[in-house]
């Protein structure tokens, strides 16, 4: 043979070797700036739940992510089936799934379940942590404890009747009491979690990287990651994403700019998106004083702006939104006031309500320059400001940075430091019923205690709020709410713009993906090419 | 001369107790509130006034301070808000990364440094002069963080020829004197060079031609020395100085560059003190600047100390 | 540094007049100084009659005309990332660029010079107190500390020019003290101080004069570093904030619309280039004019 010949053969079994025994990786770019930590409950915000917490971890609930098409529901996770007690609604019974095991082998059951109840709720416990509790407890405000009633049986207590708490509990994840043992020591623990998620912890560069690769014995057989082996690296900045995605360096980019969306076609990415429980919205002040105070005006303002124009500036990567959650959902509920952009119909709500061509609305808003789910809020911003001056209402901005805004959106319309705004932009995720609806219609929900901004005090509001609390079959309860979120509408609590559709870049190389209508997204269905 | 030493030495302790201070000052001086690295987005008023509790946040602040003094006296820097892993680790991670972008940098700026400024003080006046000169005041003026940018979408992008960011396909835990792993340190490191390139040669073309132009050169070879050994004068009589610019550069670059570092996502000291500062990190970013800041001061003690037996004519009481 | 600003410093009794004549003289003689005090002259007039010279308003945006190429028509060096004219905010960028460059370098050569002169000349505890302090701030790299004490003060183009301020007084003060030192010790000066010649005179005839030469050339060189680290905190987001038009906010803004038409994302930096170059250039110049000893 000729030396070329030879070479090529060589060349062709040293490769042939080389992927024989190789394993498949997936390379994602977060938008997080460090590794979302992996203590069991993760930090930044649902893009760390979606990376270090369904990943490693699973709950006792879990949310849904196998449609593209249907609205993602809960389903059981490490508990099978789980209800109120007839008698008593501040208690739950949770049956656990028998079977299941963390990565470290011991077995999960109900004291480890209540092992981590206690890690946020009992304060003289060992395992008890701050950390964990800061990111824990704003997401399921109503459960005070948890107590065994068998081995794979257990009760949790609620503050009160809280028909909410099987969704909030898909944010609790559950660690492996035997691992965290060993160290006592939360610290210790996230740097080699244990946990019984589909994904197995292998290594942690802090800052840099996490590896995890599949655990073969997970106890849902349908779940069992394709993929050997899933690496996470922090990419806080976008270009540097798109770089990356570019070079071949990571094989997934979250939160693609929507500018580099033609390169990244170009040169062979699939780009995926979905419309999922975000909203963009403004939240609007109830305070008597305030223009935005009569729901003619608010109305007004839902139906002076194109959100398809606004679409058209993300490039396409968003949905006009027609309230908190788009028609279809169980949560529509049908309101009577259709929002959409109707100018004409905008100027006689703001004749009715004695402003007009001489005598313009005045409103001054709250924005932030940027932040997470914010997409773009200047541009974004900027174009509502145009769109309602042609109706007659004069928009000023109040821009501040965006942990400043969280602070103001935290003090409330009426405290000095709001600078007398009459609205707050602010987006959210509408996942769970707390967070779509209970914390800024509750009239109990102003500050301190959560973001009731705009000091909504309105006693339908919280019977509504109320009665979709205490409906603790799901079918109902997904009507009371339904009832609610007419009602935000009809009341044009907020107002409503776009869901953000969250574009992701991805190589070639992978397959298998289906972009949940959800802000978590399942990676083992993955496969790479 | 040992009585300046001592006397520097001595304000060392006063200067980082200030230095932390200003820091101290500079975190809680931000409209932003301390506890934001641990705080999701969602938390109440009600639930962060109760993590102020717990995290020693609702004390005074000059009685928080001086806990953090006394801490960092015996060497425990605390532990990073965001990460709950101790300083100290994140710091001496922070600084391997840091060397090694330092090094690269500097190696391969001294070099191209020194042989562009030799050349143009060897001819100096003439057009290669001009044209070396013309390269160094354009490394001196470019923003070296667009520079990166650019290089990035050239070399990485649309060549494909090298990566974008990282310290390597393990991250820095992997980190080998590869070319696999070598291969991310290029572009960072160039970019990073520019800047003492442009310096080093400026001042190596500033002594070599001032040097030529000395008498006792021009005496020298008339006597009949011959280039090399003329060569060997120049670079004797050169070399302290430029080692003394040289030290100032290097020790910069080891302070970590917050831009660069940024753009390539070189968790070097530059990213760590970017994030912490973002992110008000308040254990991370203390415990940083005081090292930092530790390091420069020696730095600068010693650049002071030397220059004298350099120039003579400065005099140091 | 000290070595080259030796070579500066006259060490006999300054004829004032004579010696800035022959510098100026000097200056005029040389192109490449010329040429870029030119170029700076150029831009100063042009951030001052932006509004005259600018074809459109560097605020007025066309969602629909988003990052057009340069050679649009119309548009003649294309438009950013939301449609804004690229020439325009180019102009009036110039003028918070410069602004933000050339401020914090002149209050510092005023609050430095004050404060070396002030330690050099008065000596013991006074220079010790005031010159420990300012090692406190001179123990941070500059970027550190601008970006530290910007992220503190929060975003804002009155806050970056405080914190570069604060940057560039430590080394001013530092070169004016070391100066001031090296003249108080010489002959002339001991012997105006026997013929009784009061403190205030002393400096305003001997040292001044001295002193403001090589602080003024080390201050021409930071003029560069300023605007590259101006631009630089804008490019981190805590300089001037979005929508005003200043070159390092736009190199920031611009940074995704590298994918789409890189040459305009290249626009704000090569104009920062530009000046720190002529800016560099000048220092130079004036070095070698003030140099006694070519």
């Amino acid at each position: 043979m000729s030396i070329t010949l030879r070479a090529l053969a060589a060349f062709g079994l040293a490769f042939a070797c080389a992927t024989a025994g190789a394993q498949s990786v997936l390379r994602i770019g977060m938008t997080a700036a460090d590794i979302p930590a992996t203590t069991s409950q993760p930090d930044s915000g649902f893009e760390g739940n979606r990376f270090t917490g369904i990943t490693l971890f699973d709950g006792l609930t879990q949310w849904d992510l196998s449609s593209a098409d249907k609205p993602s529901v809960i389903v059981p996770g490490l508990a099978t089936e789980w209800a109120a007690d007839a008698k008593d609604r501040t208690k739950w019974i949770f049956k656990l799934r028998k079977g299941a095991k963390f990565h470290d082998g011991s077995d999960v059951n109900a004291d480890a379940i209540v092992f981590n109840f206690e890690k946020v709720l009992k304060k003289d416990a060992p395992h008890y942590d701050a950390r964990l509790v800061a990111q824990t407890t704003p997401r399921m405000p109503t459960v005070t404890g948890a107590r065994k009633i068998d081995d794979y049986t257990v009760e949790v207590q609620t503050s009160e009747p809280d028909s909410f708490v099987p969704i909030n509990l898909s944010n609790l994840f559950i660690a492996s009491p035997t691992a965290w043992a060993k160290t006592k020591s939360w610290a210790e623990f996230a740097k080699a979690p244990v946990g019984s998620g589909p994904w197995k912890f292998v290594r942690l560069v802090p800052r840099e990287r996490l590896e995890m690769e599949k655990y073969a014995g997970y106890w849902d057989a349908k779940r069992v990651p394709k993929t050997d082996r899933v690496v996470l690296i922090p990419m806080p900045d976008s270009s540097t994403r798109v770089n990356a995605l570019l070079s071949g360096q990571v094989d997934w980019i979250e939160a693609a700019p929507g500018d580099s969306i033609a390169q990244l076609k170009s040169r062979g990415m699939q780009i995926t998106s979905n419309p999922y429980p975000h909203t963009w919205p403004w939240q609007f002040s109830f305070v008597p004083e305030h223009p935005t105070a009569d729901v003619r005006v608010r109305q007004a303002m839902n139906l002076a702006i194109d959100r398809d124009a606004i679409v058209a500036l993300l490039g396409g990567f968003a949905a006009p939104a027609k309230g908190a959650v788009p028609p279809g959902h169980p949560w529509w509920g049908n309101p009577k006031f259709d929002i959409k952009y109707d100018p004409a119909a905008a100027r006689k709500l703001l004749a009715e309500a004695g402003y007009g061509p001489g005598k313009p609305v005045k409103v001054k808003v709250q924005i932030s320059q940027s932040g997470s789910g914010q997409m773009l809020p200047l541009p974004m911003n900027e174009l509502i400001q145009q769109q309602m001056k042609a109706v007659g209402i004069e928009i000023e901005f109040d821009v501040l940075v965006w942990e400043a805004l969280f602070n103001n959106w935290r003090i409330g319309a009426k405290d000095p430091k709001s600078n007398g705004a009459h609205a707050i932009n602010v987006s959210f995720a509408t996942q769970d019923p707390f967070f779509a609806f209970a914390r800024f219609y509750d009239s109990r929900m102003v500050s301190p205690r959560s973001v009731n901004w705009g000091w909504i005090q309105d006693p339908e509001f919280d019977k509504l709020v109320a009665a979709s609390r205490s409906s603790f079959e799901a079918k109902e309860r997904d009507a009371a709410l339904g009832r609610l979120h007419a009602r935000a509408v009809e009341q044009a609590a907020f107002l409503f713009v776009v869901h953000d559709t969250g574009p992701r870049a991805l190589s070639p190389k992978v397959q298998g993906f289906v972009q949940a209508k959800n802000w978590f997204q399942d990676l083992t269905p993955i496969s790479m090419k | 001369m040992i009585v300046y030493i001592l006397r520097r030495l001595f304000y060392v302790v006063p200067i980082a107790l200030a230095v932390s201070a200003v820091c101290f000052a500079l975190v809680y001086l931000g409209p932003v509130d301390p506890l934001k690295a641990v705080l999701p987005a969602d938390a109440s008023l009600e639930l962060i006034e109760k993590l102020k509790v717990d995290y020693g946040f609702d004390k005074p602040v000059p009685v928080q301070f001086a806990k953090w003094v006394w801490r960092a006296a015996h060497g425990d820097l605390g532990l990073s808000l965001a990460t709950g892993r101790p300083v100290r680790e994140e710091i001496a991670r922070a600084i391997s990364n840091t060397f090694v972008l330092a090094f690269f940098a500097c190696s391969f700026g001294f070099s191209l440094g020194i042989a562009f400024g030799f050349v143009a003080g060897y001819f100096n006046g003439t057009w290669i002069d001009r044209v070396v000169t013309g390269f160094a005041v354009t490394g001196v003026s470019v923003p070296h963080y667009w520079l990166g940018m650019v290089m990035v979408i050239l070399f990485s992008v649309i060549l494909n020829w090298l990566p974008a960011m990282g310290m390597g396909a393990g991250g820095s835990a992997d980190w080998a004197w590869d070319w696999e792993h070598i291969r991310f340190v290029i572009l960072p490191a160039i970019t990073l060079s520019v800047i003492p390139t442009a310096i080093l040669a400026r001042t190596v073309r500033a002594l070599v031609a001032d040097i030529l132009t000395r008498e006792f050169v021009s005496a020298l070879i008339a006597k009949g020395m011959n280039d090399r050994d003329v060569f060997r004068h120049v670079v004797k009589n050169a070399a302290p100085t430029a080692l003394a610019v040289m030290g100032i550069q290097l020790g910069y670059l080891l302070g970590g560059s917050i831009l660069v570092e940024t753009v390539f996502s070189w968790p070097g000291t530059g990213f760590l003190l970017s994030v912490a500062i973002f992110q008000r990190d308040l254990p991370l970013l203390q415990g940083t600047i005081l090292f930092l800041a530790l390091f420069f001061v020696f730095l600068n003690l010693l650049v002071d100390v030397i220059q004298p037996f350099l120039d003579p004519r400065i005099r140091r009481t | 540094m000290s070595s080259s600003l030796s070579s500066t410093l006259v060490s006999a009794a300054p004829s004032a007049r004579g010696y800035w004549t022959s510098v100026a003289v000097k200056l005029t003689r040389d192109k490449v100084a010329l040429v870029c005090g030119s170029i700076i002259a150029a831009l100063i007039l042009m951030a001052i009659f932006a509004p005259w010279i600018a074809p459109e308003d560097p605020l007025k945006s066309s969602i629909l005309n988003r990052l057009k190429p340069i050679g649009t028509p119309g548009h003649l060096l294309g438009t950013d990332e939301l449609g804004r004219d690229m020439l325009s905010r180019l102009i009036f960028g110039a003028r918070l660029s410069l602004l933000m460059g050339i401020t914090p370098v002149l209050c510092a050569l005023a609050i430095g010079s004050l404060l070396g002169v002030v330690a050099g000349f008065v000596g013991g505890p006074t220079n010790t107190a005031i010159m420990r302090t300012i090692d406190v701030f001179y123990a941070f790299p500059s970027v550190l500390l601008a970006v530290a004490i910007s992220g503190a003060l929060g975003a804002g183009i009155v806050n970056a020019i405080v914190s570069l301020t604060i940057v560039f007084i430590p080394p001013i003060a530092r070169v004016a003290e070391s100066v001031t030192t090296q003249v108080r010790g010489l002959d002339y000066v001991e012997a105006a101080r026997a013929s009784g010649a009061g403190s205030l005179t002393i400096i305003r005839v001997h040292i001044l004069g001295n002193v403001m030469g090589p602080v003024f050339v080390y201050a021409t060189g930071l003029l560069s570093v300023c605007m590259i680290l101006a631009a630089g905190l804008s490019f981190l987001g805590l300089g001037t904030k979005p929508p005003l038009p200043e070159w390092g906010l736009m190199l920031n803004t611009l940074r995704t619309a590298i994918f789409q038409n890189p040459w305009v994302a290249a626009l704000p930096g090569f104009m920062i280039f530009l000046v720190s170059f002529c800016c560099n250039l000048m220092a130079d110049g004036l070095r070698s004019a003030m140099d006694v000893h070519r």
